[in-house]
């Protein structure tokens, strides 16, 4: 390793500062977004929006709704997690690499990214696209929003490059060395997230911005198609990074070596083949599309839960090794000798096994003809509060926790209340996703301001609704003193000096030699082939039968 | 690493590789063996027309229990909003929109299909046997400020004695619906 024991990252570190601290802003708005919608969407629980239109917001109780949907969904999927992944990421490279990114790359990424939050983030506030987070065409927003949201892209594809130059740097330096453990998750995130976002950006310029600033004519379908080819890769850009973080920082914490390395980057390897050219499991209920083509995607789609089930294996034979090694007798006995006093510890494991609960319902969701129970219900709202909501969200908060001392400075305020973080949101998730996923059984929708219908709606929907609201308060609390712990400790937490040159981070353990693992390109090359090969059919089908544009149309 | 470690290891891999292939192989058997497919059959309102098909909003019962459903979704209403069907056997539903994309689900049932503008959602639904009494079917995809207001009844009506699940006098199991 270069570096000789050390690396200075007080650019790197300065821009890591900047966008967690954006991503937290956008959890303390999301939050308080979904805490209104959950208690406006409960059956006989009060409406809040009805009191806020009433008192005069210049909208409808049902526009607000949807305007305040629209920010939830895009402040917490989009803005906290790409904000927080480019962040820890720059936090992480130089310390695993020992290398530098170049500071231009993180200006201008940084300019990018915040100019494009704030302009998609006038189009929302003010009710000029109220389209969700899904955004589907011909209902269309304002220009603002699909700039903001480009350029917020485009910013993080400029850090991506940055740490792919880094660790092209690295490479040459270090000829027949495997990938540090951290740097190989970062990779696999980010090349993720430049092979989702490409359909994204194509379809954003070919359709939805000429359609909102043009008024042209677009078809819904292959809107819907390209969306999607990055909607669900875009699930395991957000994961990626989490994994990494349970890979690093469980065994550390255990004092023990990851159980097996080569099966860690497997599973990256895995995300790398496999995440993108699934998407059109989401589009199971959609007219237009072959069934061979959504078969095909549902095969993929299994065999990206490969890496998962891989990673289940790994962390938990991890936590067994290290609970016997502290002393764990006995079938069981190792779980009781984890270091659960540490919250940091106590809250990866909680979104691990979260995971757990939303990996299952995942395959459920994909699963080709159980999709036609659960398609648009409140089901799929258990799900993915369970998987980005926990698996990921809960990571990074709790990981915050180190980052307030290593990266900030500062000592952790009420610090008795750590542990309550990770439980209150674990048990709260639980009992949100066990409700919502029984709701939805009933077909109760997601997605819609009163599901109450006139009082026609089935008598099964309300119970779960109200204790999946109850649920959602609690993690709500959790979420609250994390953001007090947060904020607080940023402007009046104990100072700690930080030390430069940063230390490097050899963990799990410092990389062996290179192995066919290690050979990025190869892995970039056999995705895309894969993604051709999933995605030819129904393009070809879609373009050959002609498209059917519709011109677009407010909500 | 132990060797039983590894053997350990090689255990999962080959729980997962047949977790992947059983779920594959019985969706891949009911999908294209037994005719069980989430997709519908798809036409544009061109081909729909080629074929001499208008499209027509409402309920047309074209034999004994044969129906055939054609409806139109728009900001925020469906066309027609409420359907009786009486001892419906087979019911062919065609699904089409004018304006931005919806949902279709008949609460309690299976009948879950989106509706996208340009495009005809064709599909056949068996009615269980023992379902009866009112339900209702709604917009499950955001279509825009009053999506909520977007539902309808349908009605399924039932004359002589019901064989089987009759005695529960509600849809699917015996769920009630107000």
């Amino acid at each position: 390793m270069s570096g000789a024991g050390g690396v200075y990252t007080v650019k790197e570190d300065w821009y890591a500062r900047i966008t967690v601290v954006v991503a937290f802003i956008a959890l303390l708005l999301g939050g308080v977004f979904g805490v209104l919608q959950v208690i406006s969407r409960t059956p006989y629980w009060p409406n809040l929006y009805e009191m806020l239109a009433r008192i005069g917001l210049g909208a409808s109780a049902d526009e607000l709704y949807y305007r305040g949907l629209t920010a939830h969904g895009v402040l917490l999927a989009i803005v906290l997690t790409t904000f927080y992944i480019v962040g820890i990421s720059a936090y992480l490279t130089p310390r695993v690499l020992g290398i530098n990114i170049r500071p231009v790359f993180l200006n201008v990424s940084l300019a990018m990214m915040v100019v494009g939050l704030v302009i998609a983030a006038i189009a929302i506030v003010l009710g000029w696209a109220n389209v969700l987070y899904t955004f589907y065409l011909p209902l269309v927003g304002h220009p603002f929003f699909y700039l903001g949201a480009a350029l917020l892209i485009l910013g993080s594809w400029v850090f991506a490059a940055g740490a792919f130059l880094a660790f092209l740097e690295w490479r040459k330096a270090n000829p027949g060395v495997g990938i540090p453990l951290v740097f190989f998750g970062i990779l696999t995130a980010f090349i993720v997230w430049i092979m989702a976002t490409t359909p994204l950006v194509f379809i954003v310029l070919k359709n939805h911005i000429p359609a909102s600033l043009l008024g042209w004519s677009t078809d819904a379908l292959e809107s819907r198609l390209f969306f999607w080819w990055f909607g669900h890769a875009l699930v395991y850009f957000w994961l990626v990074p989490a994994i990494t973080l349970w890979y690093y920082y469980v065994p550390k914490a255990l004092g023990v070596p990851l159980f097996s390395e080569t099966m860690a980057k497997v599973a990256f390897a895995l995300f790398i083949l496999a995440s993108t050219p699934v998407g059109l499991h989401h589009q199971f209920a959609d007219p237009g599309v072959n069934p061979y083509y959504k078969y095909i995607q549902t095969f993929l789609t299994l065999v990206v839960a490969s890496p998962s089930m891989l990673t289940a294996f790994n962390i938990i034979a991890t936590m067994e090794r290290g609970g016997r090694a502290r002393g764990g007798e006995g079938l069981l006995g190792w779980i009781f000798k984890q270091p659960w006093r540490d919250p940091v510890y106590l809250g990866l494991v909680l979104a691990f096994v979260t995971f757990g609960n939303g990996g299952i319902t995942g395959i459920i969701n994909a699963s080709y003809q159980l999709n036609n129970v659960v398609h648009n219900t409140t089901w799929v709202v258990g799900h993915f509060h369970t998987t980005v909501g926990t698996a990921v969200a809960l990571t990074f908060m709790v990981y915050t926790f180190i980052l307030l001392r290593e990266l900030y400075g500062r000592e952790l305020i009420l610090r008795g209340l750590a542990p309550a973080v990770p439980l209150l949101w674990f048990i709260g998730m639980m009992i949100f996703s066990l409700a919502y996923y029984a709701a939805g059984l009933e077909g109760a929708p997601r997605r819609t301001s009163d599901p109450t219908y006139g009082g026609f709606m089935p008598a099964e929907w309300a119970l779960p609704l109200q204790i999946g609201a109850i649920g959602g308060l609690i993690f709500a609390v959790g979420g609250l003193i994390f953001l007090v712990q947060f904020f607080g400790s940023l402007a009046g937490g104990a100072r700690i000096p930080l030390a430069q040159p940063a230390t490097l981070l050899l963990n799990p353990h410092p990389p062996g030699r290179a192995t066919i693992l290690d050979r990025i390109s190869l892995l970039i090359v056999a995705a895309i082939i894969l993604n051709v090969l999933a995605y030819s059919g129904a393009l070809i089908e879609i373009y050959s039968r002609g498209l059917q544009p519709v011109p677009p149309l407010l909500p | 690493m132990e060797s039983r470690e590894v053997a350990f290891e090689f255990i999962w891999i080959l729980i997962i590789l047949a977790v992947i292939a059983g779920f594959s192989a019985s969706m891949a058997y009911y999908g294209f063996a037994r005719g069980l497919n989430p997709a519908c059959t798809v036409y544009t309102e061109e081909e729909l027309e080629a074929k001499g098909i208008k499209l027509e909003p409402g309920v047309k019962e074209v034999g004994p229990g044969i129906y055939e459903v054609t409806i139109e979704a728009r900001q925020f209403v469906w066309i027609p909003r409420e359907i009786v069907l009486k001892d419906p056997v087979r019911v062919t539903f065609r699904v089409y929109t004018p304006d931005v994309v919806h949902g279709l689900h008949i609460v309690g049932t299976s009948v879950n299909v989106m509706v996208i503008p340009g495009y005809v959602a064709e599909f056949v639904w068996e009615p269980p046997r023992g379902m009866k009494g009112e339900t209702i079917f709604i917009c499950h995809e955001y279509c825009g400020i009053g999506h909520q207001l977007m539902w309808g009844k349908i009605v399924i009506e039932r004359s002589g004695v019901m064989l089987d699940g009759g005695l529960s006098g509600g849809v699917l199991g015996g769920g009630g619906v107000r």
